[in-house]
């Protein structure tokens, strides 16, 4: 099945950003492990933390939540952080059902992420 | 001895989708499409949704094993201030019943214990406010029971 998913990533003085649009389901599998491999290889220093960015995502479902939890389990495996931003109220309840919110710090959207975690400075690169 | 009257259930409509991975959208879109205007509540019609897609992938890949040709059926229909939406597969017994499978725990996700997948009726029972299951032959149901106004899973928001 072709995915509808999308990704793009970014890195950050001490965070790689991966911005995620369309839907996260089974289908996106390759899409977020590929974006997640560059995210933390893209250059510079290795990134202690890794931003997913879902402001542009429409759907998730069980299986799209089984990637992420891929993910975060990769993630702490490396000693990464993960957090999360842009999620939809609905989506939000859905971490936090699944209990993921208790493993990942959620932030209302990329801009607030990105200064609490990496300063300013950061910021203004990110923009 | 008080008579208590039930509302006559009202079809709202009633389709079948090939079974194929990503009909679940299909499925969703249409089921949203047929509430509209019953002043379903944003959070509880995202609940619904939600719970219809995944109820609708698990027919299609469980129930009817991906096979196009064997189509899912799914019913909406209205009762007072309830809404249930049946989705029918011809998984028969075939198809686990809800509460069998093991129940997800993240932590032992993360740690290798336990398969990243089975969130999906995890995920159906925390979004509606009933599920329930009738196996009749091969004919496998989930019927999904939202009720209009707040009820028990509003605490989440």
């Amino acid at each position: 099945m072709t995915s509808m998913c999308e990704a793009t990533t970014r890195v950050l003085p001490g965070a790689a950003v991966i911005e995620l649009s369309g839907e996260v389901d089974g289908s996106a599998a390759d899409v977020l492990t590929e974006a997640y491999q560059s995210a933390v290889q893209g250059g510079g220093a290795d990134p202690g933390t890794v931003v997913l960015d879902f402001a542009a995502v429409d759907y998730i479902n069980s299986t799209g939540i089984a990637l992420i939890v891929s993910v975060l389990a990769r993630a702490r495996a490396e000693r990464r952080k993960v957090v999360a931003c842009g999620l939809s109220p609905h989506y939000r309840e859905i971490f936090d059902i699944t209990r993921l919110s208790d493993f990942i710090e959620l932030f209302p959207d990329l801009d607030r992420a990105v200064s609490q975690l990496t300063g300013p400075a950061a910021l203004k690169a990110a923009r | 001895m008080t008579q208590v009257t039930r509302p006559t259930p009202r079809r709202l409509d009633a389709f079948t989708l090939p079974s194929q991975p990503g009909n679940e959208r299909l499925a969703l879109a249409r089921v949203a499409k047929s509430v509209a205007g019953l002043d379903l509540p944003e959070a509880r019609l995202e609940r619904l949704k939600t719970a219809v897609a995944e109820a609708t992938m698990n027919a299609i890949e469980h129930g009817n094993q991906n096979r196009a040709e064997i189509p899912v059926e799914v019913e909406v229909t209205q009762a007072g201030n309830v809404i249930v939406v049946a989705i029918t597969d011809q998984g028969g017994e075939a198809n686990p019943e809800p509460g069998n499978p093991e129940e997800p725990d993240l932590l032992r996700k993360l740690d290798g214990g336990q398969s990243p997948r089975g969130w999906g009726l995890f995920l159906i029972r925390n979004m509606v406010d009933a599920m329930d299951v009738t196996i009749n032959g091969q004919r496998h149901t989930i019927s999904l029971t939202m009720r209009t106004g707040g009820a028990a899973h509003d605490e989440h928001v």
